[in-house]
């Protein structure tokens, strides 16, 4: 003690005053044993109530606790344990028996960089997925698809159905639009990296855009397996420490970290098939039909009559061959029919002593897609330190190296690449036979240029990932005392990704002939991001104990490097797939760098549990921003009140009742390049020129996000039922935009900040145990939420969001003030006789009425364990433009009905492709058995502790108006406003898996 | 004592770390790594960056070529063009009555291309006017270049959208729309400048910079002194000229100034008895940062091999109603081995306009400029100058001299004639779609399927906002 006295001198200097305060001792030892198993509990804190002196128990669960004077009231607690209050009379050796608690209430939830709080305490929506949540039902490919329909306020899509990645994460809305759209996302401290990396293949497909090549966004590289729980910051309110990086929300993941005691080592198989969720089937075609179909009458010209006519009776013949030789074929079944092989083995183990704990896991996932020669695995190997080096410091260490591969193969829109495999399959028609020959020869296809057989089999398109990341966190307690504890914290981690993409199309495809003559293209891409917290917290006690006053202040630091390389040949010297087995070769190099730079401090007072009020003020600057050394402000403030704790309260069975409002903005600066007017190389006969292309703008702020949030929990008998509602309401000012400026500028895009958004929302979850018995247990929880967005401020006329749909003459994303940000608007002439009523008008909106999830658990006579997750989205429209193409194809299932033919009939505009997207969905279900202790231990003796048996499912059953695949689907990807636009996406789907789980 | 030594390093180390960060924390004004940036060549540019502008310029006027030859082709009934945009067969036909719209690529490209090589050539202006790196007759070179890209591009939008932005140096002051009369006004006046600005060179005198496309007009006659000169594969300022006066030949015939164009023509490289094919071309390449020719489509190989998909049908029409024997029509399609339909639509010929993906695209060839002389000719009355300029493209492709039942041919049939003259000869270049618009006979197009339309003009861009 007396050497910690002496460092509080120098801290008297430093920062604050300290009263020093000397005091008598009594020393209380004792064993602290769980009720349930009767062993001791290790790492339980044992507190002298109402201060702030208090010790652990060691790995046996011992415990010695100096303390001034008798008697003393202990209070002694951990996660999982339910608070126990014990009275101690007398000095010397006690035993204190703890129950394990049924979890929520005593959970802690991160409120600061520094501090976290009991979820009792909180006055934000936080919501937070534990491990078994999010993996305990089925096997996951993704953190990100994993939490389909886990939390309030989250809007799920996915962009393509290939497996790893390819998922785009919503909350509250959209926060941005050409700014960074997806949340921040944390594992262990460190700023991770969820790019969606381009891999060239447009050059081939003649896909507009980097974001239609549909690439895997790379939180695909964190396993699910690894996580203990996700917190999710889905407001400013929540995330306005986070400052500039947090306007979409912040996901801040936690791996697993050993616990002390015997080193448990668990085991886990999962053994699963994908298949297609949900087959379109092919057109039931006539010979009638096909004739109508090809035929085109022309009275005016004869001869042309008489041309189609035959054209028309060649496809009936080949058709009428067809089903005499074997039938039609089935092409969609040929392509998206296969049944992936899915495969995950994990192994995992942890353990300690009470100076460091670990935890070690690794995983091997494979996985087959739906589509041959699809697939993606993942190697993930994680390491987690902690250590103890003494009462002073600790260490903790996060390492995990991933390896993953992903074969995506060819997918969405493209124009006259004759790839992707839905565009093709749109306009090949079964009659025509386009299998190999017994030399390999692949028939071209006479209506699309491309094979759909020979890509599947012959055109690459894959990546590869090695990646690192670090974190480390070093802890210093500078001070330790009865009332006053401070300590120093330095947290911060690497993330390094080394992506490879390789794609690769043969000379002999059919689009290749006579145009590219072959296309490859090799991409080398390297991000490094680096980010560094460090900061002093300070906790205080005062007014006898009653109230808690933590406060904390710090820096941080935050860079981010990128650098692209795209190296592409063409004109394929003959069977050769290395890019310098070209005539033509191109190269193209990316590179960006960002700093981030910000202070940030935040105090937080606790009265007694009842009153708990938080301020918090974060300044940054980043090198993104115009002025690069300019800082912005972002405060926040919140205060719950727990009226249940009060001591007036006396209605026992709610045990919770607390308001709680929260205030708090977060900002979101350009991406990389917004400040720039640069020139592009724009050559020819051999020479070198430039050409002017994206407008920059020099003075860009970051968009900044005012989240107001107010919202009440109630818990009933013990908790067993809870109750949430939260309402926020959160506005988006400055909004950065890329508009189409007037192009007779020369310039056609220019990105700059021009409006305010508001989204508005509420969100209600409820809880309960709704039977416990010895034999029967259930648990159930319901979720409810939706978001309505407006355009409040626009400072240029409404404009049609470039990249975010096909013009308005298919329909496209329109920004205009006083409507929805998600509105998808045509062009549309109400009777369709002429070009002057023709007006602009919204045709739907992607953001869907309100989304629901219902999730339940069984345990079944102690070992059957019995889980579904179903999920509800009402509304939401998407404009579905894969029917554009099978209508265009004569393709589409339903032309031999009335409805089908008359939609032919009409104008082809946005109008005709708007469809309803809401859906319900049986998303996850499972049954395990958990064979009895006895049973096992007959089995195998004492070396297994546990073995678990189960099946599961994903994707069981969709239930839907929408035509297509999947309504979850976005054509450009993750990025702005993506979702909802479907052209010929990888289709979604289902997977069925056999589990086994042993714990050693 | 030790211990409290520890300590106090500690707490200093804490305090020196905090203090090292914040002060190392001021950053630098970001530059892009990725690209020049547009305000370090508008002032004090260097030679290299005046030349890299002015091969922009040339480079860019490519842009939304091929979208544009294809998309006016459709309205004009000329082609189909079958491809994975199913847009190319419905919109542009009007499809069940569906308009065009302003905010798809078949109306923004040619727009964009057009106004991205005029911004192109203000950045050379502008840069030249804030250097010293050559003096000021050198800089005339650069301007009389640029001004005539200028016109050109400005003379295309014209044909696309029927009036023109000409004032757009200032993207935040963009001048008004122009009416057609007007814009062809301002491009004449352009053009005229231009000229005035490159004539103060010698015979000799070349661009600073490298051109390209421009070799079929190098006189390697030596008649303008080049057997003095050993540098054969550069243009002189000279021979630029006579691409000006070409295009001023076309905006005079645009503006109905029959003896004006005849002038121009004089001066341009126009000769009614040369190569049809002579003239300035645009050029083509697959290297980085090249384009490749935008209108050609892989030829079928054979019925086994078709290529119907990404494909240029050629319009029945064309072919039903040429003349017997015209060789243009061999020469630019042939029959397709399996013609399949598209979205109801059929024709028994594909393009073979061009040999490759990178064969040159004529800007304007001694071929337009014959007809160009027989439309002026027949604007300034001098209708037998008309006929005989008409009858040099027949008997090209083989046809012989028109028999106008009489003698002395109206005005109207010469006209008439003209106008199916350079239906063959101009056939996908861009230019029946306008032909028809200004002689108001775009309702005489032939409607392929029920309930399609006609359009013959674009609409102006959303993004304009007019």
């Amino acid at each position: 003690m007396k050497k910690q006295s002496q460092i509080s001198k120098g801290l008297l200097l430093f920062l604050f005053f300290f009263p020093v305060v000397l005091f008598a001792q009594e020393t209380i030892t004792g064993k602290v044993l769980n009720e349930g198993t009767g062993e001791g509990v290790p790492f339980i804190n044992i507190v002298e109530d109402g201060t702030n002196n208090g010790t652990a128990s060691d790995i046996d669960g011992n415990f010695s606790l100096t303390v001034s004077n008798l008697p003393v009231t202990l209070r002694i607690f951990s996660i999982g344990f339910t608070t126990k209050l014990v009275t101690v009379e007398n000095a010397g050796a006690i035993t204190v028996q703890v129950t394990e608690s049924l979890e929520a209430l005593e959970e802690i939830v991160v409120t600061g960089l520094g501090s976290s709080i009991k979820r009792a305490n909180l006055a934000n929506a936080v919501s937070t997925v534990s491990s078994e949540e999010l993996i305990g039902n089925t096997g996951q490919t993704t953190v990100d698809g994993a939490l389909y329909g886990k939390v309030t306020g989250v809007n799920i899509t996915a962009s393509s159905g290939a497996p790893g990645g390819g998922t785009a994460l919503r909350l509250r809305g959209i926060s941005s639009i050409n700014g960074n759209n997806q949340p921040l996302f944390i594992v262990d401290g460190v700023y991770i990296n969820n790019v969606e990396i381009p891999s060239g293949l447009r050059f081939a497909s003649g896909a507009n855009r980097g974001n239609e090549e549909n690439s895997g966004n790379r939180l695909a590289d964190i396993d699910p397996n690894d996580i203990q729980n996700i917190e999710i910051l889905k407001g400013a309110s929540a995330a306005a420490i986070y400052g500039t990086r947090a306007n979409a929300g912040v996901v801040i993941i936690t791996t697993k970290k050993g616990k002390g005691g015997k080193t448990k080592i668990r085991f886990s198989q999962d053994t699963g098939i994908n298949v297609i969720q949900n087959k379109l089937g092919l057109r039931p075609w006539t010979a009638t039909s096909v004739f109508n179909s090809f035929f085109t009458p022309n009275p005016d010209d004869p001869a042309a009559e008489a041309r189609s006519r035959a054209a028309a009776e060649a496809e009936v013949a080949a058709f009428n061959n067809a089903v005499a030789s074997g039938g039609l074929i089935d092409y969609e079944d040929e392509i998206y029919g296969n049944v992936g092989f899915i495969s995950e083995t994990k192994l995992s183990a942890s353990g300690g002593s009470d100076k460091t704990r670990f935890y070690i896991g690794g995983s091997y996932r494979d996985e087959e897609g739906i589509i041959k020669n699809t697939g993606f695995d993942r190697f993930s190997i994680r390491s987690n330190i902690d250590h103890k080096i003494s009462d002073i410091f600790d260490v903790s260490l996060s390492s995990n190296y991933v390896r993953s591969n992903s074969s995506r193969s060819f997918t969405g829109n493209e124009n006259e690449g004759g790839l992707s495999f839905g565009y093709t399959l749109a306009f090949t028609r079964p009659w025509n036979n386009l299998f190999p020959d017994a030399d390999g020869n692949y028939p071209n296809n006479p209506n699309y240029p491309g094979n759909p057989i020979f890509v599947r089999d012959q055109a690459k398109n894959e990546d590869s990932n090695n990646r690192f990341i670090q974190g480390i966190k070093f802890t210093t307690k500078l001070l330790t005392r009865e009332k006053d504890k401070v300590k120093f914290v330095v947290n911060g981690g690497v993330d390094y990704l080394a992506n490879e993409t390789y794609v690769y199309v043969p000379e002999t495809h059919q689009a290749q002939v006579g145009n590219q003559e072959g296309f490859v293209a090799e991409g080398r891409n390297n991000f490094t991001q680096f980010n560094l917290l460090a900061f002093a917290v300070w906790d205080h006690t005062a007014l006898d104990g009653n109230l808690n006053l933590t406060t904390q202040g710090g820096v941080s630091y935050l860079e981010q490097q990128a650098n692209l390389v795209n190296s592409r040949g063409s004109n394929l010297f003959g069977g050769q797939t290395s890019v310098d087995q070209s005539v033509n070769q191109v190269i193209d190099q990316t590179r960006s760098n960002q700093k981030d730079f910000g202070y940030f401090a935040q105090i937080e007072g606790n009265y007694k549990d009842q009153i708990i009020g938080t301020l918090g003020y974060r300044l940054d600057k980043s090198t993104l921003n115009g002025d690069v050394n300019k800082f912005y402000g972002f405060p926040k403030a919140s205060l719950a009140i727990n009226i249940a704790n009060f001591d007036f309260w006396q209605f026992e069975p709610i045990n919770q009742l607390k308001f709680r409002t929260a205030y708090g903005e977060t900002g979101s600066s350009a991406a990389f390049g917004s400040a720039f007017t640069s020139l592009n190389p724009s050559n020819i006969g051999g020479n070198g020129g430039l050409s002017v292309d994206t407008r920059g703008d020099r003075d860009i702020e970051p968009e900044t996000s005012a989240e107001f949030e107010v919202g009440m929990d109630i818990g009933i008998l013990d908790s067993r039922i809870s109750f949430e509602a939260s309402y926020y309401n959160r506005k988006v000012s400055d909004l950065i935009l890329s508009r189409n400026v007037p192009s007779s500028s020369g310039f056609t895009t220019e990105t700059t900040n021009l409006a305010d958004l508001v989204n508005e929302g509420l969100e209600l979850a409820v809880r309960g145990d709704v039977y416990r018995s010895d034999n029967f247990y259930w648990n159930t929880g319901v979720q409810f939420y939706f978001n309505r967005s407006e355009v409040t401020r626009l400072d240029v006329p409404a404009f049609a969001q470039p990249g975010a749909g096909f013009g308005t003459g298919l329909g496209t994303f329109f920004i205009e003030e006083g409507q929805p940000v998600t509105q998808i608007v045509g062009n549309i002439d109400p009777d369709g006789d002429g070009p002057i009523e023709a007006s602009l008008q919204q045709v739907g909106n992607v953001e869907p009425d309100f989304q629901m999830a219902f999730n339940n658990q069984f345990t079944l006579f102690k070992q059957i364990d019995v889980s579904f997750l179903l999920q509800w989205k009402q509304g939401g429209e998407n404009l579905n433009l894969s029917r554009f193409l099978t209508d265009l194809g004569q393709t589409s299932p339903d032309l031999e009905t009335p409805e089908g033919q008359a939609r032919l009939g009409t104008a082809a505009n946005a109008e005709r492709f708007v469809e309803d997207a809401g859906y319900v969905r049986l998303r996850e279900a499972a049954i395990y058995y958990r064979f009895p202790t006895n049973i096992v231990e007959g089995l195998f003796g004492e070396t297994v502790e546990g073995v678990k048996l189960g099946i599961s499912g994903r994707n069981l059953f969709t239930i839907t108006d929408y035509s297509s695949y999947d309504p979850e689907v976005s054509v450009n990807g993750g990025a702005g406003l993506s979702s909802g636009i479907e052209v010929t996406p990888f289709p979604s789907s289902q997977q069925f898996y056999f589990h086994l789980n042993v714990n050693f | 004592m030790k211990n409290r030594l520890i300590m106090k390093t500690k707490y200093h180390l804490v305090l020196v770390l905090l203090f090292m960060v914040t002060a190392s924390c001021s950053f630098d004004e970001e530059i892009d790594p990725n690209g020049p940036s547009l305000e370090g060549v508008e002032t004090n540019a260097s030679l290299r960056q005046l030349n890299e502008l002015a091969i922009g310029v040339q480079a860019t006027s490519r842009n939304g070529h091929g979208i544009e030859t294809a998309a006016s082709g459709t309205l004009a009934r000329e082609l189909y063009l079958f491809d994975a945009d199913p847009r190319n067969t419905g919109d542009l036909l009007g499809k069940n009555g569906i308009q065009l719209d302003n905010n798809s690529f078949y109306s923004t490209a040619q727009f964009i291309g057009s106004y991205r090589c005029i911004k192109n050539a203000n950045v050379l202006l502008e840069a030249l006017d804030n250097t010293q790196v050559i003096d000021e007759t050198d800089k005339n070179g650069y301007r009389g270049f640029a001004k005539t890209y200028i016109a050109y591009e400005l003379i295309q939008i014209l044909k696309s959208y029927g009036t023109a932005r000409v004032d757009v140096a200032d993207p935040d002051n963009l001048g008004p729309f122009l009416g057609f009369d007007a814009t062809l006004v301002e491009i004449r006046s352009l053009l005229n400048e231009a000229q005035s600005d490159l004539s103060g060179f010698g015979p000799l005198d070349q661009f600073l910079f490298p051109i390209s496309g421009f070799g079929d007009l190098i006189d390697t006659s030596g008649e303008m002194g080049d057997d003095v000169r050993d540098d054969d594969t550069e243009i002189t300022i000279q021979e630029f000229i006579l691409f000006n006066r070409a295009i001023a030949a076309l905006a005079a015939v645009y503006a109905g100034d029959g003896s004006g164009a005849l002038t121009e023509l004089s001066n341009s490289y126009f000769d009614l008895t040369g190569s049809l094919t002579m003239g300035a071309k645009f050029v083509f390449g697959l290297g980085a940062g090249d384009q490749p020719n935008g209108v050609f489509r892989s030829p079928s190989a054979s019925a086994e091999e078709p290529n119907n998909a990404d494909q240029i049908i050629v319009h029945d029409s064309w072919i039903n109603d040429a003349e017997a024997g015209d060789t243009r029509v061999a020469a630019k399609a042939a029959v397709r081995p399996s013609a399949s339909a598209q979205d109801g639509l059929n024709g028994t010929h594909e393009i073979r306009l061009y040999a490759s993906n990178v064969a040159p695209i004529d800007i304007i060839r001694n071929e337009e400029l014959i007809l160009l002389y027989a439309e002026a000719s027949i604007l300034a009355n001098n209708l037998g100058d008309a006929e005989t300029a008409i009858n040099v493209i027949r008997n090209a492709a083989n046809i012989g001299d028109k028999d106008y039942g009489t003698p002395t041919p109206t005005e109207a049939q010469l006209t008439t004639e003209m106008l199916e003259q350079r239906r063959y000869s101009l056939w996908c270049e861009n230019h029946r779609m306008f032909d028809l618009r200004r002689y108001d006979l775009s309702n005489t197009l032939p409607i392929d399927r029920a309930g399609d339309q006609v359009f013959n003009i674009m609409p102006i861009p959303l993004s304009e906002n007019q």
